[in-house]
């Protein structure tokens, strides 16, 4: 099993730091999200595991060597970064063919990864035909080509459709769960939250989280309860009683922080107070993710840099 | 390492860009096609360079030489193709040379034929005043090699300049015009550019310091240092 380690990896592009004094490790048999806003450095940072950039300083290793060092490196690292890649005048079959012969990988899994990611019927068209969508799945089929033991995809969800997104989703788990390191870019929180087991976040070049998806969550996101009833005075008068910090949004809801759904449903049933709707908010990554990045904004002074 | 694997890569991707084929049946096509209408036209057929005759269309069969260098290497410079070629091949000097290679060995087997094609077509129309056999095999040969070396110098130029647009704006130019007029001003320092001093190969006689081998080892000098230079650019910079 490789995992890919990177240590204070930094990288200037003139003065300004697009990768700021990275370490973290990526292991087997998770799907590792890479979270950040555009421009924080994640496909950067995939650059330089990669060896397409050189870093200002610092290293980045697969399975403890460089990149540049892998003999055959599709068969160890697949990746996907720019789903333009393809010549648009080149048949997806033959763009396929020519970086499988490159890394001597075997004929036979050009037909695997067409079926793999549903481009089949479509081989023998020129590129430029494709939807960006399907351009996605081209990328995603050259980066599994080499069947190899670490994937890097940067912003694979963009430009497929809903039913892409499920099968991309259902892809990364099994990748995972064949025991691969699996490495996700993405700027969609959400998204993230749904196929990640772990989190690396970004922001201007520096790491701000390394941490399981649930752990971060739970960290950040106080769990709130949401309440609708009809006797909104008696409501009040309990859990001001109960010394529950709670808030009356206009349309009638009550968010009660720091609460539990089993005792404040024990102590509506006890006072008789009638509810119309009692439910736990769910904690969402993109509330943690934005407590993240409002706590980083308190500890920075400097203006950003353009 | 082996080079095989980034040859056979190299063999595909040629051959799946029509752009690519077109040009090297261009390389033919044009060269013939301009030669024929030169030996034709009646009032030079006597005057000029009996071998010269038949290859007067080289000119623009190094223009079609140099579209095939370029885009060979610009295909592969559009937005992250690069880094998709280098994750491929991290040892980009290896990379370079299979490219360079699957210019070199087309343009090659692409300009011996043209020559053979455009001698035995010109010959037909020429009559008594064509060249000799000799001078046939010197035409031939230095056909292929000239055509191939203007190839590469197209391909070095595109890696150091990293762009095919520019390389082809860059080259066209200076062969359709500065050339002809440098030429015509003073043959002296006109016989040094890269693609004159190759087609003295082509004539039955020349004038300047330069023969037939050392006009195209002056060519493989220009060709040879925009390879290098191009290549050290590729390898130095991030991908």
């Amino acid at each position: 099993m490789t995992s890919i380690d990177v240590r204070d990896l930094t990288k200037h592009f003139g003065s300004r730091r697009a990768v700021d004094g990275l370490t973290f490790q990526l292991r087997p048999g998770r799907v590792t999200g890479f979270l950040g806003p555009n421009g924080a450095g994640k496909s950067t940072t995939m650059r330089l595991v990669l060896g397409l950039d050189r870093p200002t300083s610092g290293t980045a290793t697969i399975g403890g060597r460089l990149y540049a060092e892998l003999r055959d490196p599709l068969r160890r690292v697949g990746s996907l970064l720019d789903a333009g890649a393809a010549h648009g005048a080149r048949r997806a079959r033959d763009h396929l063919r020519a970086i499988a012969v490159s890394n001597r990988i075997p004929a036979g899994r050009v037909e695997t990864v067409l079926g793999e990611t549903g481009l089949t019927e479509v081989a023998d068209r020129r590129v430029r035909t494709y939807s960006l969508g399907m351009r996605q799945r081209l990328g995603i089929a050259a980066a599994l080509l080499g069947d190899p033991e670490v994937v890097l995809l940067d912003e694979p969800a963009n430009g497929l459709d809903p039913e892409g997104i499920v099968w991309i989703r259902t892809l990364l788990r099994r990748l995972a769960d064949d025991g691969r390191t699996v490495l996700v870019s993405s700027h969609l929180m959400n998204e993230t939250s749904v196929f990640a087991d772990h989190l690396l976040i970004l922001g201007r070049g520096r790491l701000l989280a390394d941490t399981p998806v649930r752990e971060f969550i739970d960290t950040r996101v106080r769990p709130e309860i949401r309440i609708r009833t009809t006797d909104d005075t008696a409501l009040a008068d309990l859990l001001a009683l109960h010394g529950h910090d709670a808030s009356r949004a206009e349309d009638g809801t009550w968010n009660v922080r720091h609460a539990e759904l089993e005792g404040i449903g024990r102590l509506l049933f006890e006072a008789r107070i009638p509810v119309k709707e009692l439910a736990a908010r769910e904690a969402t990554l993109e509330q943690a993710y934005l407590d993240l990045t409002a706590a980083e904004a308190e500890f920075t002074t400097h203006p950003q840099e353009v | 390492m082996s080079f095989a694997p980034a040859l056979h890569a190299e063999w595909i991707k040629l051959r799946s860009l029509r752009a690519l084929t077109a040009a090297l049946a261009a390389i033919v096509v044009a060269t013939t096609t301009f030669s024929i209408l030169f030996a034709a036209s009646p009032d030079d057929s006597g005057a000029s360079d009996p071998l010269f005759t038949s290859f007067f269309g080289v000119s623009f069969g190094q223009i079609a030489a140099i579209a095939f260098g370029t885009t060979a290497l610009s295909s592969d410079l559009r937005p992250g193709a690069l880094g998709l070629a280098f994750a491929a091949m991290p040892d980009r000097r290896r990379w370079f040379a299979a490219k360079a290679a699957m210019v070199a060995l087309p343009v090659l087997g692409t300009g011996l034929l043209t020559g053979v094609v455009t001698l035995l077509a010109c010959r037909a129309v020429q009559g008594a005043s064509a060249p000799t056999w000799a001078e046939d095999l010197r035409g031939v040969v230095g056909c292929g090699v000239q055509l191939t070396l203007t190839a590469l110098f197209a391909t070095g130029l595109t890696a150091l300049l990293r762009s095919g647009v520019a390389t082809l704006s860059l080259l066209i130019p200076f062969l359709l015009v500065l050339s002809f007029v440098v030429g015509d001003l003073s043959s002296g320092i006109a016989d040094l550019l890269p693609d004159r001093a190759g087609q003295i190969a082509l004539h039955s006689t020349w004038d300047g310091s330069l023969g037939p081998w050392s006009g195209l080892a002056v060519s493989a000098a220009w060709t040879g240092a925009a390879l290098l230079v191009g290549g050290w650019r590729l390898n130095r910079r991030d991908a």
